[in-house]
């Protein structure tokens, strides 16, 4: 075994791709943790988004189709954390993990319901990588990143607008006010409940295309365990990249390299065995986070719920 | 408070969980219904199947050891302001170290290698639930997320052992060889195979009661948990008592994988909990964190799981079902709080 087979082209790739559910989702917790909500369902989230684009396109035959239906699967969740959370106050964490474990079985029942029980599980066409004009033709570099699938491009806008959203412009200033210092927000006039409901709606669409990304270029199927660990794992890179869909997105390319080098080593190594490969992203996962834990400081709000009566 | 008063109170309380009941019941009756089952022979079936028979109810008593330790480390935790989602995970870790523990000591008598299978549970638990505990306490890392990754963590380890060194070369799956009798928990209701872990459950109920509101460490933690700002003012050593809460209950957790283990399976098997760390989250909530109240809660969850159970085998309902209707149940009483609190 050599060390160029750490910095293999192949590899690369892989990582790219499979780094595609981790930047969406990843993305979109973002997006709600700078309102103020901490939305820990999003392990429940991405599976149901997951069951939702298998489902509508095995139903219909159309990959659109299911991604759509994923989006607005994390759309109809993450509404009704907020209400839970922004209108009724309640807590939530406790509302985020009731809505995992519902997610979770809602997502087999889905798939019982609409599959029934079969001997082979049901495939779906997978997206097909597209090489893009002149960039695609670059040696190396051309190959790890722009022969890649529609997913991949479109998570990389997503991280661009996400940025340029919240740090240059007025309503993503607001959106930070409100996740900083509701009060302050709302004695300027900015509607707190209204923003954080708007935040979730739209980081609850990215969470459900990241359950999409998962059977349209990973697998093809669906099963109870597609989601494995990436929704908990996206919560976490956010705090590693300190709340900013960057960071975020670098620490998910970084993980996302350890998985696909798991893969990789597996295919490589008899000697350990594959379990102990398989633990290895969430060692490492936990590893980082104790790193980045160090200094990190979430927005002010962060889990709170704004009441107006209630005195500071 | 006139007793009028009192009597309306009361029902304040009891009516949300009626209703949230009703609506689960109702919920389970248009699935079977959908799958193109009969819904009230189906209910009927359900009732039968988990409270209605001596063997019913000796399924239900098994189920409810889990799903009761499980909670209780939940609630120990949320007393103190953390959040253990790796109940699963710590039951796993406490079945491997009992199972461990089991074949080690194969020789000894059973008055010795049970206690120490079952505390090995326990030390395998609390080991698991050990690192998110000093990492909170010592570095202030998220329980939340280090808990969840040692799930999968364990998981794994238990695929490696059950198909690896401890592997049953006959069964072919995912299987660990049997443990030896004497490391066996006997039976409590032998004709309605319940076995004795739900007197060690009930127990660890009256413990964690007595630890919660009879004890200094308890007082502690329930400071740290209401406000832990407050609490530090007040001299409670707030990141002790939170890193120790999740010892115990990673504890309380293997006590119920190392009870899977000597009283059900009598082996370790991939798959050893259908979920119960996440169950256990929502009956910690339900029973509104108190250790007494999680005896019923985790009694009419484990009659709910017997119940659709018998279903899944009846109309062929999903096993996921089961999580749908328990979090609709929890989502409902959320619900009628949130209405009672107002809007913004």
């Amino acid at each position: 075994m050599s060390w160029e087979l750490f910095l293999d082209p192949s590899l690369l790739r892989l990582a790219v791709a499979m780094s595609v559910p981790l930047v969406l989702a990843s993305a979109g917790e973002l997006l709600m943790e700078r309102s103020g909500l901490l939305n820990v369902a999003i392990e429940g989230m991405v599976t149901l988004g997951a069951a939702a684009a298998f489902l509508a396109s095995f139903a219909a035959g159309s990959t659109g189709l299911g991604m759509l239906a994923a989006a607005l699967s994390g759309v109809v969740v993450a509404a009704v954390f907020a209400h839970y959370a922004v209108a009724w106050r309640q807590e939530q964490v406790t509302v985020g993990l009731t809505l995992y474990v519902l997610c979770l079985g809602l997502s087999s029942l889905l798939y019982r319901v609409v599959v029934g029980v079969r001997l082979t599980p049901p495939r779906v066409e997978t997206l097909q990588p597209v090489v893009l004009p002149v960039l695609g033709w670059l040696p190396v570099v051309g190959e790890v990143l722009f022969h890649q699938h529609a997913l991949v491009y479109l998570s990389a806008a997503v991280v661009a607008v996400v940025h340029l959203v919240l740090f240059r412009t007025s309503l993503g200033l607001r959106l930070r006010a409100v996740g900083e210092n509701p009060v302050a927000a709302d004695t300027v006039g900015v509607d707190v409940f209204r923003l954080r409901k708007a935040a979730a709606a739209a980081g609850g669409a990215l969470v459900g295309l990241a359950g999409a990304s998962l059977p349209f270029t990973l697998t093809g199927t669906f099963t109870e365990g597609i989601a494995g660990g990436r929704g908990w794992i996206a919560l976490m890179l956010v705090i590693f990249g300190r709340w900013t869909p960057v960071g975020a997105a670098a620490g998910a390319l970084l993980f996302a390299y350890v998985e696909a080098l798991q893969f990789k080593l597996a295919m490589v190594s008899r000697a350990v065995p594959p379990q102990f490969l398989q633990m290895l992203p969430y060692a490492f996962a936990v590893a980082v986070l104790v790193r980045a834990s160090r200094g990190a400081r979430a927005p002010e709000a962060l889990g709170k719920p704004y009441h107006r009566e209630a005195r500071a | 408070m006139t007793t009028e008063a009192a009597a309306r109170g009361r029902w304040q309380v009891v009516w949300p969980y009626a209703g949230a009941l009703a609506i689960a019941l109702a919920l389970l009756a248009a699935l079977v219904a959908m799958l193109g089952g009969d819904a009230a022979q189906a209910l009927a079936g359900l009732v039968r199947s988990s409270l209605g028979s001596g063997a019913g109810l000796g399924q239900t008593f098994n189920k409810t050891t889990p799903l009761l330790l499980g909670s209780l480390a939940v609630i120990l935790g949320l007393r103190g302001g953390v959040f253990n989602i790796g109940v699963d995970g710590q039951i796993y870790a406490g079945a491997v170290a009992a199972t461990g523990a089991a074949f080690v000591l194969s020789a000894g008598p059973k008055t010795a290698v049970l206690p120490a299978v079952l505390l090995a549970g326990l030390a395998g638990g609390a080991v698991w639930g050990s690192l998110p505990g000093v990492l909170r306490a010592r570095l202030g890392v998220s329980e939340i997320f280090v808990t969840v990754m040692l799930n999968f963590v364990a998981v794994f380890l238990v695929e490696y052992l059950s198909t690896g060194p401890w592997n049953d070369p006959t069964a072919g799956e995912a299987i660990t060889r049997a443990i030896p009798p004497q490391a066996t928990l006997p039976y409590l209701w032998p004709r309605a195979g319940a076995h004795a872990g739900i007197l060690l459950a009930l127990a660890a109920a009256a413990g964690v009661w007595w630890l919660l509101f009879r004890t200094v460490f308890g007082y502690e933690l329930r400071a740290a948990g209401d406000n832990p700002s407050a609490a530090l003012l007040g001299g409670v050593p707030v990141r002790r008592a939170v890193g120790l809460a999740l010892v115990a209950s990673g504890a309380l957790a293997g006590l119920a994988g190392a009870v899977e283990v000597s009283g059900f399976h009598y082996r370790l098997i991939l798959g050893l909990s259908p979920g119960y760390g996440m169950m256990a989250i929502l009956i910690a909530v339900l029973s509104r964190r108190h250790p007494l109240l999680a005896v019923p809660a985790a009694m009419g969850f484990a009659a709910l799981l017997v119940g659709t159970d018998s279903l899944q085998r009846s109309v062929g309902l999903p096993a996921s079902a089961v999580f749908v209707v328990q979090a609709v149940v929890l989502l409902v009483l959320l619900a009628t709080e949130g209405v009672r609190r107002g809007g913004p």
